[in-house]
């Protein structure tokens, strides 16, 4: 992450243990940047939309995005960010959730996530996933949001 | 349906008891006219011959009085000496006998009749004896003549009274002919009122039947309809109830993973901090053996382990059999495509997949050289035989040499097919319950789930087969797949 400011991580994911997880594993590869938790997709978009800590209004951000979440579909949220008009539509969409349905992933694809990864059961897969993530999203550029 | 049916049939038998009944009453009220007419025509041929018998007797009695008139004539001619009036005479005689001996022999049945006759050649004998006597020239007969006239006027009315009563009885026959014609009338009439009602009757009946036949037949045609109907709204439910719980098992086993994750994840953490722990407490019982006690050493380096490792393999077990049910549900949504497919060449194939494994366990796998060829989905089919014949495989009886067979056979636009094996066997009591999930049968020595046979029959259903086994302990076991030659699709199925 070579932009001047710190990109935040904004979490999006229903299950605490799996946030706990991914969060350890994240930091486990040397990742440092905020992570921003969120339950449930309501309080996310507002994060993501409306808080002047969120993306929209201070700095680049990633999402980690979980498709199954109590108030709404990840794939909704996932529509959302990137539709036309979005300020967000250059973020990286990481989807993350253990949806492993064909038709799924080419929907999510469809709507423009940037990576489809599925959670291993296996907890050594599992950890291993989000290592390589985390080593991953350290190289990666990402894009200022759109000045709105 | 049953009512209609069971309406029909009353119907139908009181129908064709009706319409005999009717049948059988024309036919009588014909026989009752013919009869009525035969009798007729019987009666006037006799009464014809009767009117006939009195014209006879009227002639003859008419040639009674001719006769006398000739005899008269003729003594009158032979009183004023005329040429041949004794043979005249005797000619108008004879011709009297013979008129009176005629009506005796015509009114022989007829005792008034015969007394009149009688009484008649009585008073003819007289006047011929009367007649000569005069003629001989007596001087008497002068005197005769008054005797002689009252003597032809009784025989003339003699006569009358016979012309009389032929006439009287011709009456009172006649009379009896019209009773005849009238009764013979009357039985025409009651026969013809009689038919006329049998034919009123028996149409109103076929008309009503007819009418209710056809009334039958488009309520049979409604409920068929209706039926057909009827057979695609359940044919829906259930294709519906059958996509919700593919559905519901996706969503069931896609959920139960999340948590699975949570648990096998914080038992790697967990294991991950023993490791530091475990490293303390031999760096403290190296340098300082009096800090550790008994139940710490035991918890750190027994029960922490122990415990781990159940809660390991059990979730690892439990990954597996949701694993399966995924696996199950994700069969049931995945699409069909059907293609052809020779049996032979496909059974062919599975047996040369798994020739290692055959040649291991030592057995021998014959496949059917021509089996037929079945339109249906390649890959499942493929699944289904070769699940089978390596269940077969696996489920041998040590004792005995394994013998599989792979038949096929085609009848009725269905296929069926026989793994058929010499192996272990199954319970009968079990027939049911290893083609359910999770479920097994006879000794647990072998590695499985018990998913393979309830994955099998989920692909049969899908192929819209059936699957059954037929098996004895310790004697083989026959797997029968049934499915249609022609895989029909799935009319559109509702996702």
């Amino acid at each position: 992450m070579t932009t001047e400011r710190a990109v935040n991580i904004v979490m999006i994911e229903d299950d605490e243990g799996h946030a706990r997880l991914i969060e350890k594993n994240i930091r486990r590869a040397g990742i440092s940047n905020t992570v921003h938790h969120f339950l449930d997709g309501t309080s996310a978009l507002h994060f993501l939309y409306e808080d002047p800590n969120g993306p929209v209004h201070n700095g680049p951000s990633l999402i980690l995005l979980d498709l199954n979440l109590p108030d709404m579909s990840g794939t909704d949220i996932l529509a959302r960010i990137k539709a036309e008009n979005s300020p967000l539509k250059r973020a990286p969409v990481v989807v993350l959730t253990t949806t492993d349905d064909k038709v799924e992933i080419q929907r999510c694809y469809d709507l423009g996530c940037n990576v489809y990864i599925t959670k291993p059961v296996n907890y050594e897969s599992f950890a291993d996933a989000i290592k390589q993530l985390g080593l991953f999203l350290s190289v990666i550029q990402v894009p200022d949001p759109e000045a709105s | 349906m049953n009512s209609i049916r069971q309406w029909g049939l009353v119907a139908e038998r009181s129908f064709a008891r009706i319409v005999v009944t009717l049948v059988g009453l024309g036919f009588l009220a014909v026989l009752v006219a013919g009869i009525g007419a035969l009798l007729v025509m019987l009666r006037s041929e006799e009464h014809t011959r009767w009117v006939n018998h009195t014209y006879m007797v009227e002639r003859h009695v008419s040639g009674i009085r001719l006769s006398l008139e000739e005899m008269r004539s003729a003594r009158r001619g032979m009183l004023l000496g005329r040429a041949g009036g004794a043979a005249a005479y005797d000619a108008a005689r004879r011709h009297l006998d013979a008129e009176i001996a005629s009506a005796e022999r015509l009114t022989q049945d007829n005792i008034v009749q015969q007394a009149n006759v009688r009484e008649l050649r009585g008073e003819a004998n007289v006047l011929d004896t009367q007649y000569r006597e005069a003629l001989r020239g007596d001087e008497t007969a002068h005197l005769d003549e008054l005797a002689r006239q009252q003597t032809a006027i009784r025989l003339i009315a003699l006569a009358n009274r016979m012309l009389a009563e032929e006439r009287g009885l011709m009456k009172d026959r006649a009379e009896a002919q019209q009773a005849t014609l009238r009764m013979f009338y009357a039985i025409l009439g009651v026969a013809g009122v009689l038919l006329l009602f049998v034919g009123g009757a028996s149409i109103l009946i076929i008309v009503r039947y007819t009418r209710d036949l056809s009334h039958t037949r488009d309520e049979l045609r409604a409920l068929n309809t209706n039926l057909e109907g009827a057979v695609r709204v359940r044919t829906e439910d259930l294709q519906r109830a059958n996509d919700e719980i593919q559905r519901f098992a996706y969503i069931v086993s896609h959920d139960l993973r999340a948590p699975l994750v949570n648990v096998m994840g914080f038992t790697s953490e967990l294991e991950a901090a023993l490791r530091p722990l475990s490293q303390l407490l031999e760096q403290v019982e190296a340098t300082n053996p009096a800090l550790v006690s008994a139940d710490a050493r035991l918890a750190v380096k027994e029960d922490l382990p122990e415990a781990l490792g159940f809660i390991r393999a059990s979730t690892q077990k439990m990954d597996r059999l949701i694993n399966a049910i995924l696996r199950l549900s994700r069969e049931g949504r995945r699409n069909i495509a059907p293609d052809d497919v020779p049996l032979t060449p496909l059974a062919e194939g599975i047996v040369d997949g798994i020739r290692h494994l055959v040649d291991e366990r030592g057995a021998q796998i014959t496949v059917q050289p021509d089996m037929p060829t079945i339109f249906t989905d390649r890959l499942a089919l493929e699944q289904v035989v070769s699940n089978l014949v390596e269940n077969a495989l696996k489920y041998l009886q040590p004792s005995r040499p394994g013998q599989i067979a792979i038949l096929a056979e085609e009848a009725a636009g269905r296929i069926r097919i026989r793994i058929q094996d010499n192996g272990r066997g199954i319970d009968p009591r079990d027939h049911e319950r290893i083609f359910d999930l999770f479920r097994r049968s006879g000794v647990q020595d072998q590695q499985g789930e018990g998913i393979g046979l309830a994955h099998v029959r989920t692909l049969a259903y899908r192929l819209g087969g059936t699957i059954g086994v037929t098996s004895q302990l310790g004697e083989g076991a026959t797997f029968t797949i049934d499915l249609p030659a022609r895989y029909e699709g799935d009319k559109e199925r509702l996702a």
